[in-house]
């Protein structure tokens, strides 16, 4: 872009948000260039610089949004939405440059409205602000995922978030009753009044996972809950995850734990030993459950008796306790993997007949083809028809090729690898980190024929192509 | 770029981690993406790897209010501070400083102090070189609360105490700006020298008194027998010398980060509103304290120490706050600056003295 159509833009740019809020700074564009994506941490890692947008921009509401949005379709650039920039797929980042739409000026609580059971905010508000709002009242939201701290609410909503306690209280598509969306195009609407009616398909549906390219997502009244009279945890070991996953199965034919947490051998003998304390053998269980006293009692008796017919090790309520206290500590800094280490996170979610054949053709594969790399998994969000699987490869630091680009083809294989994978055995591309760039190859092969729904979404609304693009296989 | 091995580290370890976000006053504040440990961190991992320059980071170095908010929420233990203040030394150092931040030291070079502050009249009368012990009043509190320090001497003479005033510079301010310099020492060596004189001293404002503690001991500086105020009120309090009522009165504490954090002290506050009253909390309290206000930081970006301010106030009133108590000049200043109809602040001291 030359100088000259460069300031025209940012002029433009200034006078719709103000001037304040719209940056060039070096600073500000390198902060907005790197996310928890593996490849763009690598990249900076290494003394390189990411992709960076020319314009950093922070409308206060979905108005300013609508005229951002308008400037940028005129002048045909990119607009890449970034709330907390935690995401790990890579979604946040401005590929082909043009404008970074910050949406952490948008945080403002406008209610709890704890008639309605909502709280309506702005998307970039954090989500743990939301969550301080509501435990204000006696509330909670129960949506606890290791990101509550940093990631933002349109960020969940974006690439599909989900949380701890999700078995019983849901995934971030079912903690939304109504949206406020700014089209590609700078229209404003909002979805319907609720999220259950017949008037047609469900519009939150639409823009829920939609990652930025079908729009900005700038209001959302998001569900809040009463706090349990009662949370109970209860640890168990396993002899192996078949009969974890047939006892866990049961149980939910029965009632919905809040969190349920089933760690693999290899994930047991590691971060569960060093974190949680357990040392035995085995496939670690944590399970929840929660509300008034003497549901969580009767839910006990039911759990205990059918772990019990599986071979299950209690181990009392220690260890999950502890877990509790300790769910997010995992991912900090000297827990969580880090460079020099190759990692990512390949979750993916099956019916019970396929998920753990899923895991075992996941690790076979990859473990075989790259033998320096470890594959550990647990699951973590349950249904009664099937469960998510947490899965990991770890590749130490000796192992990683010191050129980016040699790291970046390695990285790339092992993805495509595991979650071809996945897919041929009944999968899906992802649970719940959303796409980005890091998985949008790999969305034709999943859906094939029914890509072209999407397609046709995506050029209806967005004709210029100006929404965070190569984000999503769109 | 000189850095020590441990800010190394921590740079290292903060770049890629969002964790604590939801805690920087300042990033909340903002609502800026850089005001954040990771981004801060982020930016001199770019740096040491010959990324980008020093000069880039220099304003967002100084949108850090180094509260510690940060480091007090990361269950890893790592202190986004030091290698915030190692970043400020060299880029003092290297002459990257901003204007607005140049103006401050100028202005220190020509009167003494950032402020071009004098000792008002009034606080300079009640010095008294013969008493044991002294209350020390540091560069914001008599530059930029002169009333609280009247207030503070009007209920400390009411204990029948002697207790003279001595006012000056602990060289907090300094350290603020540029780190473990020459100029910081100095400051901090002078102070000493004066202080040395007593045998007890109560230091008015934590930020003075943590740096005391802290820093001056590293520095080899002489410390002398030192007391937080609110320890030295409660004593009074407790002992009878003070004679105050307990009332009906609820309070809501603004915890200084400097008592919580740096000082340990997340109970003197509340002992002394206890005394007097009812205790009121509001979200983030104790060592989760939530900075309020700056003294420094306003001298360069007031509008949004002012929003800092303001985003306090909300949190007290959602609780249903109307009396906020500070323990220091920082926050009492920034509260009282936008204090919201039918509200008000209370240091301490104007507390007690309410309920004599």
């Amino acid at each position: 872009m030359n100088d000259f159509l460069f300031t025209q833009i940012l002029t433009e740019l200034e006078d719709a948000v103000g001037r304040e809020n719209c940056s060039v700074k070096e600073i500000d564009k390198a902060t907005h260039s790197a996310d928890f994506f593996w490849l763009s941490r690598m990249w900076v890692d290494r003394g390189r610089r990411m992709p960076e947008a020319d314009f950093i921009v922070a409308p206060k509401n979905a108005e300013e949004t609508s005229k951002v949005l308008k400037i940028a379709n005129y002048y045909k650039i990119p607009v890449t939405a970034w709330g907390g920039g935690a995401g790990s797929q890579g979604g946040a980042l401005p590929v082909c440059g043009g404008i970074i739409l910050d949406t952490k000026r948008m945080n403002e609580i406008y209610e709890v409205n704890t008639e309605g059971m909502y709280i309506e905010c702005g998307t970039g508000a954090i989500y743990k602000h939301i969550e301080w709002a509501a435990n204000e009242r006696g509330y909670a939201t129960m949506h606890y995922p290791s990101s509550l701290t940093c990631s933002t609410v349109g960020g969940f909503l974006a690439h599909r978030g989900i949380g701890v306690v999700s078995t019983k209280y849901g995934k971030i598509d079912d903690m939304v009753l109504k949206m406020e969306v700014v089209l590609p195009n700078g229209d404003i609407i909002n979805t319907s009044a609720t999220p259950k009616h017949a008037a047609g398909p469900d519009l939150n549906q639409i823009f829920i996972g939609s990652e930025g390219t079908l729009g900005i997502i700038t209001k959302a009244q998001i569900r809040i809950f009463e706090q349990p009279e009662e949370r109970r945890f209860r640890g168990f070991l396993f002899r192996d995850m078949t009969s974890a996953f047939n006892a866990s199965r049961e149980v939910l034919q029965k009632f919905k734990p809040s969190v349920m947490r089933l760690y693999d051998e290899a994930e047991t003998a590691s971060l569960i030993k060093k974190i949680v304390g357990v040392a035995k053998p085995g496939a670690f269980m944590n399970v929840a459950y929660e509300g008034p006293r003497e549901l969580v009692e009767v839910e006990e008796k039911i759990l205990l008796s059918i772990f019990a017919k599986y071979g299950a090790e209690d181990l009392g309520s220690e260890y999950g306790e502890k877990w509790w206290r300790e769910k997010i500590t995992f991912f900090y800094p000297g827990h969580m993997m880090d460079i020099p280490q190759m990692f990512g996170t390949m979750d993916t979610i099956a019916p019970y007949d396929k998920i753990e054949k899923i895991y075992w053709a996941m690790k076979e594969a990859i473990e075989t083809k790259y033998p320096f790399a470890k594959f550990i998994a647990h699951f973590s969000h349950w249904y009664e028809w099937g469960a998510m699987m947490y899965d990991r490869f770890i590749i130490d630091g000796e192992y990683v090729p010191k050129d980016p680009v040699e790291a970046m083809k390695l990285h790339n294989e092992i993805w495509t690898l595991g979650i071809r994978t996945a897919l041929a055995n009944g999968g899906v591309v992802n649970d719940h980190h959303g796409v980005g760039i890091k998985l949008g190859r790999m969305m034709k092969e999943q859906y094939g024929p029914a890509m072209q729904v999407f397609e046709a979404l995506k050029k209806s609304l967005d004709p210029n192509g100006i929404m965070n693009p190569f984000k999503l296989g769109l | 770029m000189n850095m020590t091995d441990k800010s190394k580290n921590i740079v290292d370890n903060c770049r890629f981690c969002w964790m604590c976000r939801h805690v920087c006053p300042i990033g909340n504040a903002t609502g800026l993406e850089r005001n954040t440990a990771r981004a801060r961190a982020f930016g001199v991992s770019l740096v040491a790897r010959g990324a980008t320059e020093l000069s880039e980071l220099s304003d967002n170095i100084y949108e850090c209010s180094l509260c510690g908010a940060c480091t007090n929420n990361c269950v890893t233990g790592f202190d986004p501070k030091v290698f915030v203040r190692e970043v400020k030394r060299e880029i003092v150092l290297e002459g990257l400083a901003p204007a607005y931040i140049t103006d401050l030291l100028m202005k220190h070079a020509e009167s003494g102090n950032i402020y071009g502050a004098e000792v008002p009249g009034e606080l300079g009368a009640l010095a008294c070189e013969s008493a044991d012990t002294v209350l020390f009043a540091g560069l914001d509190a008599w530059a930029k609360t002169p009333e609280c320090v009247l207030s503070a001497m009007k209920l400390l003479s009411s204990s029948g105490r002697k207790v003279g005033l001595v006012t000056g510079d602990s060289g907090f301010a300094l350290h603020f700006l540029t780190g473990e310099t020459d100029e910081s020492r100095e400051a901090a060596l002078a102070c000493s020298k004066t202080l040395m004189a007593y045998k007890t001293v109560v230091v008015y404002d934590p930020c003075d008194l943590a740096l005391m503690k802290h820093e001056w001991r590293e520095w080899g500086i002489g410390t002398p027998e030192c007391i937080s105020f609110n320890e030295y009120l409660l004593s009074l309090v407790r002992s009878g010398a003070l004679k105050v009522k307990k009332g009906n009165t609820e309070y809501m504490l603004q915890d200084s980060f400097a008592y919580a954090r740096e000082l340990d002290d997340c109970k003197s506050g509340r002992e002394l509103i206890d005394s007097v009253g009812t205790v009121r909390d509001m979200l983030l309290i104790g060592k989760e304290a939530n900075l309020a206000g700056h003294l420094v930081m306003a001298e360069y970006m007031p509008a949004v120490i002012e929003a800092v301010a303001k985003m306090r106030w909300r949190d007290a009133g959602n609780m249903g706050g109307e009396n906020i108590v500070t323990e220091c000049p920082q926050e009492y200043a920034a509260l009282k600056a936008t204090c919201p109809e039918g509200c008000r602040v209370l240091s301490v001291e104007e507390m007690l003295l309410e309920n004599m």
